[in-house]
């Protein structure tokens, strides 16, 4: 059960940033918390899962498998950022690993589907202000993935020495 | 994000799983950063298959000067080379990285034109003419054979150990300190002629105490090899001591220190380092003494080691003064040495007086397709250089080799 400061984390968090003091509550009452140690794997890539979890306290590492043991680092992610949602939408397994950073534990709330869709269908306005800021933020990750895409591209081009321009 | 204004080293951080000792995921991890352009200096570039390519020299009859023309006979595309990019074609073997590119071309023109390497590699690119492959040879041929356990376990020590590495670029404040508090003293008449004298002393002394060798390898008493292994660990600071002095020349013919640290070359050699790069800028006299200069470090520490030996009286400590004087010389003729397969300071030297500063790679390179029937019977002075550079070298480590060995079954 969430302690009852939970409701005014939230206040903080820019999807909920719309949200009335007793839709706060709602979302309040909705949510898990849980504890990852550090170091310790949330979720791993190609898991199954319809929950999406909102960081209270501490950073998780985001990553997702290149080869053998190694993972790319795709973001790092503190207090208010949130994470999961896509599995949460679109029924697919998780496309990274989320792991706990290695100094301190995590703690992070959990959204699932049947509480979002309970939250939907009791406050659709709530609901609407909630997507709209979902979209913002997945727009923003949208552009530093691209972004991500040109600078490994570019690292990749002065790693190999490659000259493309006369090609 | 990326800053469009000033673009910053391209670098990757990757998320590296380390197994738990069950084997099991969850083992733990570390975050590293590699830089594109340590990637880049690690390439080792290939030309493309002898019979793929055809060179043929054109002479100027203005400058003088001799130029090439470089032929993909697959793609019938023809590019002119010029002399130094003729050398630098010539060490594209898919074994030297562009590290050692560019340290050999510096050797060879004495320039620091690097812009050359990257322009060549582009045109070669273009022309087809060139592949490019990264990492080390070790770690290409462990990762080759990753299935074996043991070697997938020697694979995982190596990149913990290569891991190791505790360095400063900001050490040539430090080398200048040290020079003007009394560094600069071993770079006089002097010091040398003092260095002299010691290793008359230290030689007169190890000579006596060879003939008493057994008497006094049993001051180690019980535990000789835990002993010899003692006088190992404190003969691996004195490496520090010899990169030092390495830093110390490099001050007094008024060039920087680049870098120093002590990292595990190859995954399992301890080592301390010095990066003197500099000195290429100046005189090969410079190069020779910066060099040279490393090594007498053990000279003199080992012939102090021999006469504290020869000073004390029967026992422990004389016995691992002895050891320790006598490791210290084993040092000083290996590190001067230049027939060993190493690149040691000796081996810098003798490159740099004959003016073949890919004799390691192309000596090996020529012997073993000699070996093989693929290369024609030595018939210039070049080919017997290589040949006897091998030979010696092979003569020379088992020379070593059974030393050591000799040496240890007489201490126990």
């Amino acid at each position: 059960m969430p302690t009852p400061d939970v409701a005014e984390f939230l206040r903080d968090v820019r999807i909920f940033q719309a949200f009335s003091d007793a839709d706060l509550a709602a979302v309040a009452l909705a949510l898990r918390e849980r504890t990852v140690r550090k170091g310790q794997v949330l979720l791993r890539e190609g898991d199954a899962g319809e929950e999406m979890f909102l960081v209270r306290r501490g950073v998780v590492v985001v990553s997702k498998a290149v080869t053998g043991p190694v993972e790319q680092v795709l973001a790092r992610m503190g207090p208010g950022n949130f994470f999961g949602e896509m599995s949460l939408f679109d029924r697919e397994p998780r496309s990274a690993t989320i792991q706990a950073e290695g100094d301190s534990d995590v703690t992070l709330l959990v959204l699932d589907r049947a509480s979002l869709e309970a939250l939907i269908e009791a406050n659709p306005r709530a609901a609407a202000s909630f997507f709209h800021a979902l979209v913002q933020v997945f727009i923003e990750r949208l552009r530093a993935s691209t972004d991500l895409v040109a600078e490994v591209t570019r690292w990749g081009l002065e790693a190999t020495g490659l000259d493309v321009d006369a090609r | 994000m990326t800053d469009k204004a000033a673009p910053r080293r391209a670098k990757l951080e990757l998320l590296v799983r380390k197994p738990s000792a069950d084997g099991e995921a969850e083992g733990g991890y570390e975050v590293k950063e590699v830089r594109s352009a340590l990637a880049f200096v690690q390439l080792r570039p290939q030309r493309v298959e002898p019979e793929t390519y055809e060179l043929a020299e054109v002479s100027s009859r203005v400058s003088g000067q001799a130029n090439y023309i470089l032929k993909n006979r697959t793609t019938e595309r023809y590019l002119l080379l010029s002399g130094p990019e003729r050398f630098l074609w010539d060490q594209m073997d898919g074994h030297t990285s562009l590290q050692d590119l560019a340290t050999a071309y510096v050797l060879r023109y004495g320039q620091f034109d690097f812009d050359i390497i990257p322009l060549l590699i582009r045109k070669l690119q273009r022309a087809q003419l060139l592949v490019l492959t990264p990492a080390s040879r070790l770690r290409k041929v462990l990762a080759r054979n990753r299935g074996r356990h043991l070697v997938k376990m020697l694979e995982n020590a190596l990149l913990v150990l290569e891991r190791v590495n505790v360095s400063s670029r900001s050490v040539d404040a430090f080398f200048r300190r040290l020079y003007r508090w009394g560094g600069f003293l071993f770079f006089t008449r002097i010091a040398a002629v003092l260095c002299v004298l010691l290793a008359g002393a230290g030689l007169a002394a190890g000579v006596k105490l060879w003939h008493d060798a057994e008497s006094i390898t049993a001051g180690f008493g019980h535990n000789p090899l835990l002993a010899i292994l003692a006088v190992k660990v404190l003969f691996l600071f004195t490496l520090a001591a010899h990169q030092l002095v390495h830093g110390l020349a490099l001050v007094h013919y008024g060039r920087r220190v680049r870098e120093f640290g002590f990292t595990f070359l190859h995954g399992f050699v301890p080592t301390f380092y010095v990066d003197v790069t500099d000195i290429f800028m100046t005189s090969q006299r410079a190069r020779v003494v910066t060099a040279v200069s490393g090594a007498l470090v053990h000279l003199v520490l080992g012939s102090l080691w021999f006469v504290a030996a020869m000073q004390s009286g029967p026992g422990f400590i004389k016995a691992f003064a002895a050891a320790s004087g006598m490791i210290q010389w084993q040092a000083f003729v290996v590190a001067l040495y230049p027939f060993c397969f190493i690149e040691m300071d000796g081996y810098h030297v003798l490159v740099d007086v004959l003016g073949v500063p890919t004799l390691k790679g192309d000596a090996t390179g020529y012997v073993a397709a000699l070996a093989r029937g693929r290369a024609p019977a030595p018939a210039t002075r070049e080919e017997w250089l290589w040949i006897a550079y091998v030979i010696l070298s092979i003569l020379s480590i088992g020379a070593f080799i059974a030393f050591n060995v000799w040496l240890i079954v007489h201490a126990t």
